[in-house]
């Protein structure tokens, strides 16, 4: 079986400066990974050049997203096509309430997917039915699209996207940051349910603490625009009392 | 471009009023001439110019359905009545002749052959929707009058295609409200309304304007007394090479009185916007909080935009601000919405709508900001975007 996310000897970069440096990860459906390391190593351009984000020179390497040679989709063709990111900084859009959005959305992703539209009422059914599930009040579905939200209300916003939408990979960017216990243990309910057999995850992170409670099945460490170590969940624990300390020396070197 | 004189004689039978005097501010205004940027108030609208090269009226279009607002509707074609206004009492008076006015109210007072008089002592909350339409110069006077703690609305909802002068006058006793709706989507509207508050009274304006060659909507506001408040909000769709401007004038001459000055100008095309905005301060007048905010959303490198607020302040103890915001689409809002399966073109419509309907967020009636969300709707999707050349970097 071929994997859900294969990206080899991935570089990429903005103008003159380089940030991913020959980048290889495997992921295969049903695995959780997780991505550590020190800040601005590459861990949120990593997630931005996957999802289609322009202003990036891709000068080397591949990413094949089941059975998709990415480099070949637009933004909105990788997420119908199944990849979905949960932004480390989401946006606020005002003027556009949550529910037009997210029924924009995922209209926009069933009619690419082959699927029917699905009409107002049965919509309106499900966004009730997963906000709750994630302790949201319905008022937040009319509100304007995270304009006013506080950090933990944008978070679960995001899970509540990746709830709608379905993706096949999801791609949580520091969704731990900026969330207290309570909101972190939500947050991370709501992802674990939507772990299955044929969902990947990639869990970036900063903090061992989020993959106590998701738990991710390989571990990796980021430095300096490479994977520069993997290894089991025991590998986040020995960062959280080592800290990045080794690799940021490493990144020293190479800068 | 409209011909004053003939087009006095023509009217010369039918207008009301004094007659004599009306002739003669029609030779004061000739005198002064359509406002051209010379004149302080007029600088980025230059009339005459706008007017000259101002497309021939051509088709026909008719007003927004109100109906789930149950209004009162009184319907102008060419400068006549065509509903009964004697429902309402809301006959119209003619105006008299100014001739210390400016060139613009002495056309008016000249010419002015309709309007409607609303006079609500101590009515119940009424709904008043005054649809204009036609192909002809149409030059109307409107008085809004409400007595101590009365309640109503009026909607002025232009379809109209030629050339309009058009004044109002608002008067608002103490603890009245008065929530005055403009919709220009076609034409050459050329708007001055002056509003002047009592005690606490409230004077809403919502100013929506989606089509036309020439939009020039000036406004006035005198806070007399204190916990007078005014709300001045309005929201443009700029297309083709349509000429926009809101103008405010915002006097707080008594203490404790507030004035919220928005404005969301979307500019497509070789669309022109233009916010002027003056904030005065009296020197008495303590304790005054006024907030002004200009944004424009550039949808294309030929349109453009002219912001201009000032403030002036004579008193110490104020809470004063204006902003000015002149961006694009914001990229990373674009971005957001690709990633969740939303294409480019519709990711676009979605954000500029959300702009322009930042206006709706004032509109504490759910019918009718239902009735400007459809409009702005179905404007929006008649919008055909050029791309911008400069590609946004991230
Ligand atoms: N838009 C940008 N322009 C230039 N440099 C950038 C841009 N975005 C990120 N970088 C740089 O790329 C590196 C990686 O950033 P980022 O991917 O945000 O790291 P992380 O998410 O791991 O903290 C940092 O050195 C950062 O300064
Ligand atoms: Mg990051």
């Amino acid at each position: 079986m071929s994997a859900l996310l294969e990206i080899s000897n991935l570089q990429a970069g903005i103008g003159d400066k380089a940030i991913l440096k020959g980048l290889d990860l495997t992921i295969q459906a049903g695995e959780v990974h997780a991505i550590m390391g020190p800040n601005g190593s590459g861990k949120s351009t990593l997630s931005y050049v996957l999802s289609g984000k322009d202003g990036y020179d891709i000068t080397g390497g591949s990413m094949q997203f089941d059975g998709h040679d990415l480099a070949d989709l637009q933004a909105e063709e990788r997420a119908i096509a199944g990849l979905f990111l949960a932004f480390q900084y989401p946006l606020e859009i005002p003027g556009v309430t949550n529910m037009t959005f997210l029924k924009t959305a995922l209209n926009a992703v069933r009619r690419g997917r082959g699927e029917d539209e699905m009409d107002a009422a049965s919509f309106l059914r499900l966004a009730r039915e997963k906000s709750r599930a994630l302790g949201m009040d319905d008022d937040m579905l009319k509100r304007q699209l995270n304009v006013g939200f506080s950090g933990g209300e944008k978070k679960r916003n995001e899970i509540l996207q990746m709830a709608m939408l379905e993706p096949k990979l999801a791609i949580l960017d520091e969704t731990d940051s900026g969330l207290d216990i309570d909101a972190l243990k939500i947050v991370a309910e709501g992802v674990n349910a939507q772990r299955s057999p044929e969902r990947g995850m990639l869990v970036i992170t900063h903090y061992q603490r989020l993959l106590d409670f998701i738990k991710p099945d390989v571990v990796h460490v980021m430095a300096n625009g490479r994977i520069v170590r993997s290894g089991g969940p025991e590998l986040a624990l020995e960062l959280e009392k080592s800290g990045y300390a080794d690799y940021r020396g490493n990144e020293a070197a190479h800068a | 471009m409209l011909n004053a004189l003939a087009h006095f004689e023509r009217a010369k039978p039918h207008l009301s009023g004094d007659v004599e005097a009306r002739a003669q501010a029609l030779q004061q205004a000739e005198l002064l001439g359509l406002p051209t940027r010379r004149v302080e108030a007029w600088h980025y609208t230059d009339l005459p110019r706008l007017l000259n090269r101002a497309s021939s009226p051509s088709g026909a279009l008719t007003g927004n359905d109100f109906s789930a607002l149950k209004p009162h509707y009184l319907v102008f074609e060419n400068g006549q009545l065509s509903t009964d206004a004697a429902q309402l009492s809301a006959e119209f008076v003619a105006p008299e002749a100014d001739l210390s006015a400016d060139a613009m109210t002495l056309y008016n007072h000249a010419l002015a052959e309709n309007g409607v008089t609303l006079n609500f002592d101590n009515s119940p909350e009424t709904i008043v929707v005054i649809e204009t339409k036609g192909s002809e110069t149409q030059h109307f006077m409107h008085r809004v009058k409400l007595g101590a703690g009365v309640k109503a609305t009026v909607v002025d909802d232009h379809a109209a295609l030629g050339y309009s002068n058009v004044i109002w006058h608002v008067e608002l006793a103490a603890d009245a409200q008065l929530t005055l709706v403009h919709i220009q989507q076609s034409g050459q509207y050329v708007g001055h309304c002056t509003a002047n508050l009592a005690a606490n009274a409230q004077f809403k304006q919502m100013t929506l304007l989606t089509g036309g060659d020439v939009a020039r909507h000036a406004t006035h506001v005198k806070l007399q007394q204190a916990g007078a408040k005014a709300d001045l909000h309005s929201a443009i769709l700029g297309r083709a090479v349509s000429h926009n401007d809101v103008t405010y004038t915002i006097e707080h001459q008594a203490a404790d009185t507030h004035s919220h000055t928005t404005s969301h100008q979307a500019l497509a095309d070789a669309a022109r916007g233009v916010f002027q905005g003056k904030v005065i301060v009296q020197r008495d007048a303590q304790r005054v909080d006024a907030q002004m905010q200009a944004r424009a959303m550039m949808l294309s490198s030929e349109a453009e935009i002219n912001a201009k607020p000032e403030l002036e302040i004579y008193a110490d103890d104020v809470a004063c601000a204006h902003g000015t915001a002149i961006g694009e689409i914001d990229a990373d809002a674009l971005f957001f919405l690709r990633a969740r399966g939303i294409d480019e073109a519709s990711a676009r419509q979605l954000l500029i709508t959300g702009f322009v309907e930042q206006l709706l967020t004032h509109c504490d009636d759910k019918a009718l900001a239902d009735v400007l969300r459809r409009h702005i709707e179905q404007k929006i999707s008649a919008l055909t975007l050029t791309k911008l050349e400069a590609d946004h970097a991230v």
